[in-house]
């Protein structure tokens, strides 16, 4: 198990070397700069100021230069200052990783608490007609574009019930009624779309799962249906389950991006989308390469699970 | 003798495996009410798409500003827009538009993440180590960013839109493809071929594909639905199809929303039009999911 | 210590048939949304809002707090490396300048421009308009801040603040020309130009000029960081994407003023949720682009203050890569001016509610919004002509080109669109168009290398005549982004900054938008100023011309007051 671990750590560190070369050489080929950008709506460009300012974030050295210096910076989590805000980056994610963790969170949640008695019953009941209304009302959550779903959101919020989530955000520890008011909105439509795909993956998983033969052996012994699927089946087919999950985390982490801009909260997916339109090039990379890790961490974590929920695995 | 007709017999079965496929899918569309209903949806976008010039009354580009903003009526029956335009039209042309996204997407990057995967997974070794961990690195990357860091580089236009796309798909793609490489090697049939020497590309061809056909194709109906989504949140950020093309996605996300509450048909015709495709790709993903993962054949 | 955001006003007063009448038809809600989009062509213009909301003659209550979601966020607290809304819709309330335009409660009128006295008490020039001596108001102090702490405002601070402004950045074009700044004593401020500007008052009364703590600058090495003032409202938070809260000074010089005690700025980036936070009363400011969104308002929200903000001049227009062909031929400029029909833009688009365009603000010039005919031959809509204009220039066919822009707001985009369609329809030029994002397109634009055709702008803040026509129209200046270089223009601004004569100054600013037009160096397209909206209970709200109130005319708001 140890030798699995190790193996898959060491195999971990090229493929992050190679998210931060993609992510660096992307930001660094995009048109526009963030120095035309910080200069305003309006204003002298003038040669002279932007190379000064160039000159003075080390936007002038040569491009492999410039990557070392950011690379032992993240090694040294040490991300260095926004261009467009100077302010130091890890401010900024101090105050944003909250916020997308807590949406994250609470979508998944929500995603999850609809999902897995659905896909239960759509399983158990397949081709009947709750199979159909579950599998209708999935894709349904799939086809809707998220911009869509939040904008319908809280536009008729205002109109029919004259309220919308308190604007300005307001951290879980300072007032929590406040802020769970400010997430619910958010939460459910990301989560509706979680939900979608989680609920169509445990369908799937839980038939393939029912139609193996221990579960025969089992039915065939008497087990009552329900502690089959609950005790046997449904801890089976939570392995691809938990793998979707994780995968999911990486448009999870897109959505909220759409979301946190509509409902005006401050995260990191907002932040990095709006770094990326700014060109502000360390916020972008040195968020992206948060996310990679995370995400690299997570497929670690999930693989582990994998392997100790399925001893079959860790042979391999 | 037992030898010599083994590779005989296998140029044979992967054909009557096709034919039995398409038997098996037909079978199952005929049977389920939803796998009817998603082939006619993908069927009635088709052919709108081949016959946008002939369905659609009036020039999608033609625009009649005194008529801005009409809500739906005989003469223009889903409203015209912002400078006047018939959105019937336009919407009827949009199929055109997110199908060539969709198509395209997920064509290269179907096809992209199937040379990738085949390589990957029949040679294995050190290309396969390198490449996969490549396509781990760009898969830490959101896929939203991503494209939008593509066509950030790009100039914004559909064509790019597509590409970015493309790429997002690639890496999932590949590795479904080498796995399903993986797993078909390990039939006896290419052992047996490759003991004799056949050509590897015979191999590939005969044995190792028919197996991937399946999930990729099964990935592709999927991801065609995606491809809509991305293109319209890339038009949502700005970045997508080009006015005056009658994109969906830049539709519902620019006049869309601007004027959600005094036209509410602006969104609700493009939106309805995306989300049928969606569905429409997704539930005949599901369907032929059911025809052909074995795994899901109900034991009668 | 952060105040914690104020609970929603105004729970659901919906009534139940109401509430099953909307429900009850689904998305496609027609009927009640229906009857604000009665509107169609040759409709008259609803005469509807006033362009002007006089000041209330109650007396002022003190107190309370008003809160607004801004589209903007400041990309740097730094005035002098941006001249960005997002910035001085909050530094014109944390810092004064040494002279400035009328508050909303002294105006005369909407377009009132009457210098007044900021910083400065008094001032006076010299014959020949090249010394500008000002007198201190005494007693001034910096917000109780460190390192500030409360200390008094002297001449040396407004020295530094011009001198640090013609050194580096954005300003630096405008205080070029102060020759030296003499301090004789700790409020008098002598400035000598390097040529005579009779309306350099004018550049130092723009919202821009604001002066900056220099204790702040040798402190930090930037104004980054911090945003301190002598202004009626301190910076007591400022969270990035989240909000910026902005208290009352007590020690504001201007004695009982502010009002308010508190003023929040939320960061509100979607156009939907601030629509939807004034209706749910989370935000008490609201900027209208149309007169339909105002109409969609006032159905929920049916008492809310209107105010038409007057639309003076054009804010964007046709911009042209006129230094190279095939531009740089008049008659291409004219020939496409002539072929696109801006009349039935403002008709259709805008309701009515739009003024053809132009780019100088009118009451420069004359009294009343120039008509139709006072702008021109070029400015008419005679396809035929454009037709055979652009075939004597050598291009009978039409020709291709490009067009890039960001959509500042949809009706933009819906502009960009009729201008392709007409001169596709009227000269046969085709135009591919490229709707941009934010940084992309202002570095392109700023840049000033593009080829084809531009949606253009002027920058929002300027007030002042001299900075309309000198600053924006010389060619040597830095902020000419249209590329043009006509010597009769440059003869023209600068003999208007040596005329001191009111009537002469109209006269000469007239010949300039003779002469633009006549160049068609910019081509000013039809825009609409659009409409503010406020809480019912607020007083003081009116907006001045050249200065929206919830933008760079914030200062402003030390005026206003809720009546509750």
């Amino acid at each position: 198990m140890s030798k699995y671990i190790a193996r898959r750590l060491i195999l971990s560190i090229p493929v992050l070397i190679l998210s931060s070369l993609i992510v660096f050489g992307l930001m660094r080929v995009m048109p526009g700069d963030a120095l035309t950008a910080l200069m305003g709506e309006s204003g002298n460009v003038s040669a002279r100021d932007l190379a000064k300012l160039r000159k003075e974030l080390g936007l002038d050295l040569p491009y492999y230069q410039q990557y070392l210096i950011w690379a032992w910076q993240m090694v040294s989590f040490n991300p260095g200052y926004s261009i467009f805000t100077n302010e130091p980056i890890t401010v900024a994610l101090k105050k944003s990783i909250p916020v997308t963790i807590e949406l994250a969170v609470l979508a998944l949640i929500v995603g999850l608490v609809i999902a897995i008695p659905i896909g239960v019953v759509s399983a158990t009941r397949q081709d009947k007609a709750s199979d159909y209304a579950g599998r209708v009302a999935a894709i349904t959550g799939l086809s809707l574009p998220d911009f869509w779903l939040g904008t319908l959101v809280i536009t008729f919020a205002a109109i029919w019930f004259r309220w919308i989530p308190p604007l300005g955000y307001a951290s879980l520890w300072d007032s929590p009624w406040t802020n769970l008011q400010q997430f619910l909105l958010p939460a459910a439509v990301l989560g509706f779309r979680l939900s979608a795909a989680t609920m169509r993956m445990t369908r799937s998983t839980l038939l393939e799962v029912l139609r193996e033969d221990y579960v025969r052996t089992a039915q065939a012994k008497g087990l009552g249906d329900r502690i089959i699927i609950y005790k046997h089946a449904l801890k089976n087919a939570l392995i691809p389950v938990i793998t979707l999950v994780g995968g999911q985390f990486g448009t999870l982490l897109a959505g909220t991006v759409i979301v946190e801009t509509i409902f005006a909260l401050p995260g990191m997916g907002r932040l990095t989308v709006e770094a990326i339109l700014f060109r502000d090039y360390p916020i972008v990379q040195t968020n992206v390469m948060l996310v990679a890790v995370t995400l690299v961490t997570l497929n670690l974590l999930v693989d582990l699970t994998y392997a100790w929920l399925d001893p079959r695995i860790r042979y391999q | 003798m037992a030898i010599a007709t083994a590779p005989a017999r296998s140029f044979d079965e992967p054909v009557a495996e096709q034919i039995s496929r398409l038997r098996a899918l037909w079978a199952v569309i005929k049977r389920k009410p939803l796998g009817m209903i998603s082939a006619a949806l993908i069927i009635v976008l088709v052919f709108t798409a081949i016959f946008a010039n002939l369905l659609a009354p009036y020039d999608p580009l033609a625009a009649q500003p005194e008529i801005r903003l009409a809500p739906p009526s005989w003469a223009h029956p889903f409203g015209t827009d912002d400078i006047g335009r018939d959105v019937l039209s336009r919407v009827i042309y949009g199929s055109r538009i997110s199908l060539w996204v969709g198509l395209l997407a997920v064509g290269i990057g179907t096809c992209a993440g199937m040379v990738i995967g085949l390589v990957c997974g029949y040679w294995e070794g050190r290309l396969d180590l390198v490449l996969q961990r490549i396509m781990d690195a760009v898969m830490t990357i959101p896929g939203l960013i991503l494209a939008l860091a593509i066509v950030s580089v790009l100039k914004p236009s559909t064509t790019n839109a597509m590409l970015a796309i493309a790429m997002v798909i690639i890496p999932g793609n590949s590795r479904v493809v080498r796995g399903a490489v993986l797993s078909a090697k390990q039939n006896r049939f290419v052992e047996a071929a490759q003991a004799i020497g056949c050509k590897d590309y015979r191999i590939i061809a005969s044995h190792i594909l028919p197996n991937v056909t399946a999930p990729i194709l099964i990935l592709a109906s999927i991801w065609l639905g995606n491809a809509i989504l991305i293109e319209a949140s890339l038009s949502f950020l700005g970045v997508g199809t080009q006015p005056p093309d009658p994109s969906w996605g830049l539709m519902l996300s620019s006049t869309g929303r601007a004027f959600m509450e005094q036209a509410p048909w602006l969104a609700v015709f493009p939106g309805a039009a995306i989300s049928l495709s969606v569905f429409g790709f997704n539930l005949f993903g599901d369907t032929l999911r059911d025809a052909w993962d074995p795994k899901l054949r109900r034991t009668r | 210590m952060p105040t914690a955001p104020r609970p929603a006003r105004g729970r659901s007063q919906v009534s139940r048939r109401d509430f099953l009448k909307r429900t009850g038809l689904g998305t496609v809600a027609l009927s009640p949304l229906l009857n604000g989009v009665a509107r169609r062509a040759g409709a008259q213009p609803a005469a509807a809002y006033p362009d002007w909301i006089a000041p209330s003659t109650k007396p002022p209550k003190r107190g309370k707090l008003i809160t607004r979601a801004s589209p903007w966020d400041p990309p740097a607290l730094d005035p002098r490396l941006t001249n960005s809304v997002g910035l001085f819709q909050i530094a014109s309330l944390t810092s004064n300048r040494l002279v400035r335009f009328p508050f909303s409660d002294e105006a005369a009128n909407s377009t009132d421009l009457t210098i007044k006295g900021d910083l400065a008490e008094s001032w006076q020039n010299s014959p020949d308009h090249r010394v500008w001596t000002f007198k201190l108001r005494k007693g001034v102090k910096w917000q109780n801040v460190a390192p500030l702490n409360g200390r008094e405002l002297v001449a040396q601070d407004i020295k530094y603040c011009y001198e640090a402004y013609a050194k580096d950045g954005v300003q630096s074009f405008t205080f070029q020309e102060i020759e030296g700044i003499e301090t004789p004593d700790k409020y008098t401020v002598r400035i000598h130009l390097k040529m005579p500007n009779t309306m350099f008052l004018q550049n130092l009364a723009e919202p821009v000029s604001v002066i900056f703590a220099r204790e702040v600058l040798e402190e930090d090495g930037d104004l980054k960081k911090r945003l301190i003032g002598t202004g009626p409202y301190i910076m007591k938070e400022h969270t990035r994407k989240v909000r910026v809260v902005l208290a009352r000074n007590p020690d504001y010089f201007d004695q009982g003023r502010p009002y308010i005690d508190e003023y929040h700025i939320l960061s509100t980036p979607d156009a939907a949720t601030r629509l939807a936070a004034f209706r749910s009363g989370q935000s008490d400011i609201l900027f209208a682009s149309s007169l339909t969104e105002v109409g969609t308002l006032k159905k929920t929200n049916p008492d809310a203050q209107v105010e038409e903000y007057k639309t003076v001049q054009a804010v964007f227009g046709l911009a042209l890569a006129q230094d190279k062909p095939p531009f740089n031929d008049v008659r291409v400029r004219r020939a496409i001016s002539m072929a696109i029909d801006r009349q039935k833009q403002v008709d259709t688009l805008y309701g009515g509610h739009a003024i053809l365009g132009w780019g100088i603000p009118y009451f420069y010039f004359q009294d009343k919004a120039p008509t139709a005919a006072q702008l021109g031959p070029y400015w008419q809509y005679k396809p035929a002509e454009a037709k055979k204009l652009l075939s004597e220039a050598g291009h009978p066919n039409g020709f291709e080109t490009t067009l890039f822009y960001y959509e500042y707001f949809p009706e933009m985009s819906s502009q960009v669109q009729l201008v392709q369609q007409d001169l596709k329809k009227n000269l046969n030029i085709e135009i591919k168009i490229s709707k941009l994002d934010y940084t992309t397109f202002y570095t392109r634009y700023a840049e000033g290398k593009w080829d084809g055709m531009a949606w253009g702008y002027k920058t929002g803040y300027a007030t002042g005549l001299d900075e309309h026509t000198y600053q924006y129209m010389h060619s040597k200046s830095t902020k000419n982004y249209w590329r043009f270089a006509d010597p009769v223009i440059d003869e023209l601004v600068t003999k208007l900054r040596q005329t001191s004569d009111r009537n002469e100054q109209r006269t000469l600013t007239r010949r300039v938008l003779d002469r633009e037009h006549d160049q068609v160096t910019r081509m000013w397209m039809p825009y609409d100023g659009g409409f503010l909206a406020w809480q019912p209970s607020l007083r003081n709200v009116g907006s001045l011309a050249l200065r929206r109130n919830d933008g760079y005319g914030a200062s402003t708001l030390a005026r206003l007051w809720i009546d509750k």
